[in-house]
């Protein structure tokens, strides 16, 4: 035991201190809030950048809006100081559109606007003609557009128009949870994201982390030094502390984020999102969830020499990780659909499942955790004792990998 | 205990290929063995399967009283014939990690890699990576992690090959220290000035199969008349067709007699007195290099009568 330890210490004091796994523990969710902030900040840059007045022509064939619509632009100045637009009235007649495109084309014109003379009494269109196609500009000059016809047809009715606002207010409404009445986060996709956040934590924590076993394997197998451990501890001492190793650096990235993930939460009033009770969950299946994917990459590494080879080996075992990667999104939105149910029994890939289907779904059955779990742990004894087989024949095989079949003779025959 | 190692009939095979074959051996304790045989003849493989890394198909082992090294790993130093360390551990890590893998720990451990350190001159490398190291620096660097728990048995792969003289010699009087202290080595190599050097007994292996083994005097004895060496002036040349003579190289004054086996050199000497005056006679004794390269050379057999103990 002593010397499990030992290899599990150097292990884990191996990976923890290399750059990238300091980096991946700090820089992972700096990037994450880095490019949530980042986005927020682009676009309010982008705001505000200084730019060309840009000029309008309008011909206003009811004659009736062009009042209403400089109004309308000018609150968007005022709320845009850079980016102004201005107005230039055309009387009908006055100029074709002929003269309008070829104004466009000279620079003098950013764009005209054509109002039909019915616009405001039937459903008379209006054509909008700018030179670029940005989304968010021209969805805002509709929407301007259709504020002051509105405002012409309210006041053509009588009707004013702060009373129309007034009586269209929304009522606050503040979501609660059914089962405790305690207040949700009403960030719809703040709610949606959070299982997908659950599951890539204990996807890094799993996948990412237990690679490093397969790599630090074939390291000691292709600098030798596996001998020289061999001859002080047995295969299964040095597999067994090895994965132990490993599995203490997947806990303390589990640790350093899900406590980031905690007070963060706590921090930005959405506490209900990163609770107790779904940490508690994650470390309980992460811990059956490593220790199955490291005894299968622990069987690998051992068989192989080089790195391409191993990796060719994990190739189906990553497909079947794909699985919760794309069906992440229906599961979360349907927890205890069949289909989520079944894939939650199927082993390399059932942490990742119920993780996603437990912080989606507070009333996911406990038989499912506890049959879940003793599924997982069970295969977990499984894959230990099979890899056991192979490790102890593979750590000492040099030249060509086993193919699938010849591990299954190892296991069958040893 | 009186034997730190008895190998029965050990044998292993590699699909159709033999890689030791029948191979017993008994190894007195506090002895110093010198392992040799030429490259691909079973001296890694054999070593290995005394470290319990592999298993024989055949054959028994008793390692320090116990059926299998893997019971006493702790009491058993290794150094493999494939040098590795882990390359972006420091020197000290190292031995501290290795030295805590064989049981020791603590004051204890912190105090004999301090020690080592400092006896082949690594002191001031202590907080170097070993990616840093020469060659020569890493190999004694691992040499000293096979010997740090202060093992009954030492069981070295080449311990000597790549190395400088000046590093050579380190390593034989680290050698020696052990063996004074009653340590058990055995040690493979190609280099027979060595093992003569080094040596109590020695085994040599050939093609998986032992050729011969016995004390370093035992092998020499076993072909100590097989040459004489006469000066002097006469007949020389007709000291070729004396009885049990087999070879004759002559010159002027001086002759090189290969006798054959069981012939006894004063009889030889007596005949030859006949024939001409003795200004010296000598029995050659025969360094290992020789036999060597007489029993490899061959057809690996071993020459009539050199195979009883």
């Amino acid at each position: 035991m002593d010397k499990i330890l030992a290899i599990a210490r150097r292990e884990f004091l191996a990976t923890v201190r290399t750059k990238a796994f300091i980096l991946s523990v700090v820089l992972m969710p700096a990037v994450i809030v880095g490019a949530l902030l980042g986005t927020h900040w682009v676009q309010k840059l982008a705001e505000e950048e200084k730019m060309p007045v840009r000029r309008f022509a309008v011909i206003d064939h009811s004659g009736k809006v062009y009042d209403d619509l400089l109004a309308q632009l000018a609150a968007f100045n005022a709320q845009r100081p850079n980016q102004r637009f201005e107005l230039e009235q055309i009387a009908p007649g006055e100029a074709s559109e002929d003269a309008l495109r070829a104004r466009v084309n000279k620079g003098e014109l950013y764009g005209y606007l054509i109002l039909a003379a019915d616009a405001v009494d039937a459903d008379g269109g209006c054509v909008l003609a700018r030179k670029d196609k940005q989304l968010e500009i021209g969805r805002e000059l509709e929407e301007r557009i259709n504020n002051a016809v509105a405002a012409v047809r309210l006041h053509e009715s009588d009707i004013d128009p702060t009373k129309i606002a007034w009586l269209r207010r929304r009522v606050p409404i503040s979501e609660v949870e059914a089962q405790t009445g305690k207040a949700v986060t009403t960030n719809v996709i703040a709610q949606a994201m959070t299982p997908f956040a659950f599951m890539f934590l204990m996807f890094m924590g799993t996948f990412g982390i237990s690679q490093g076993l397969l790599t630090s394997l074939i390291e000691e197998k292709s600098n030798r030094v596996i001998e020289v451990l061999l001859s002080a501890v047995s295969p299964l001492q040095l597999m067994a502390g090895k994965i132990l190793g490993t599995a203490l650096v997947g806990f303390l990235l589990l640790t350093v984020w899900g406590s980031v993930g905690f007070g963060s939460a706590q921090q930005y009033h959405v506490a209900d999102l990163v609770t107790r009770y779904r940490l508690t969950i994650a470390a309980l299946y992460f811990v059956p969830g490593f220790l199955l994917l490291s005894a299968l990459l622990a069987a690998i590494g051992s068989a192989c020499n080089e790195l391409k080879d191993a990796q060719s080996m994990v190739f189906p075992l990553s497909l079947l990780t794909i699985i919760p990667m794309i069906f992440w999104f229906y599961i979360s939105q349907n927890p205890a659909s069949t289909v989520s149910i079944a894939l939650s029994f199927v082993p390399p890939i059932a942490p990742f499942i119920m993780i996603l289907r437990i912080c989606s779904d507070p009333d996911t059955p406990l038989w499912q955790i506890v049959s879940t779990l003793a599924v997982l742990w069970v295969s977990v004894v499984a894959a230990m004792w099979a890899a056991g087989k192979v490790f102890r024949i593979g750590v000492l095989m040099y030249g060509k990998p086993p193919s699938l079949r010849e591990l299954a003779r190892w296991v069958r025959y040893t | 205990m009186t034997d730190a190692l008895v190998l029965e009939g050990i044998t292993k095979r590699f699909g159709n290929f033999t890689a030791v074959d029948d191979f017993s051996l008994r190894m007195p304790v506090g002895q110093v063995l010198g392992f040799l045989g030429p490259n691909g003849a079973g001296k890694t493989t054999t070593l290995r399967m005394v470290m319990s890394i592999i298993y024989p198909d055949a054959g028994r082992m008793t390692v320090l009283d116990h059926p299998n090294a893997a019971e006493v790993k702790d009491r058993i130093g290794y150094l493999p014939e494939e040098r590795g360390l882990y390359r972006k551990m420091t020197v000290q890590e190292t031995l501290r990690y290795f030295g805590r893998l064989k049981g020791l720990r603590g004051p204890e451990l912190r105090r004999r890699v301090d020690e080592y350190l400092e006896r082949i001159g690594l002191a001031d490398w202590k907080r170097k990576r070993v990616e840093t190291l020469s060659k020569g620096m890493s190999q004694k660097l691992q040499f000293i992690a096979a010997i740090l728990h202060q093992p009954e048995l030492v069981i070295l792969d080449e311990p000597f090959s790549g190395l400088d003289p000046l590093n050579v010699d380190m390593l034989e009087r680290l050698l020696g220290d052990l063996r004074r202290r009653g340590t058990t080595v055995v040690f493979s190599t190609h280099q027979m000035s060595q093992a003569e050097r080094m040596c109590d007994r020695i085994v040599l292996i050939n093609r998986a199969r032992k050729v011969i083994e016995g004390t370093l005097h035992e092998v020499r004895a076993r072909f100590a008349t097989r040459f004489v060496v006469l000066d002097g002036e006469g007949d020389l040349e007709a000291l070729r067709q004396l009885g049990g003579v087999a070879n004759a190289q002559i010159t002027s004054g001086h002759a090189r007699l290969e006798l054959a086996d069981g012939i006894d050199p004063n009889v030889v000497l007596r005949a030859a007195l006949e024939k001409m005056r003795i200004a010296r006679f000598e029995v050659q004794r025969p360094d290992l290099q020789e036999i060597f390269v007489k029993l490899v050379s061959g057809d690996g057999k071993m020459p009539r009568g050199a195979d009883q103990e």
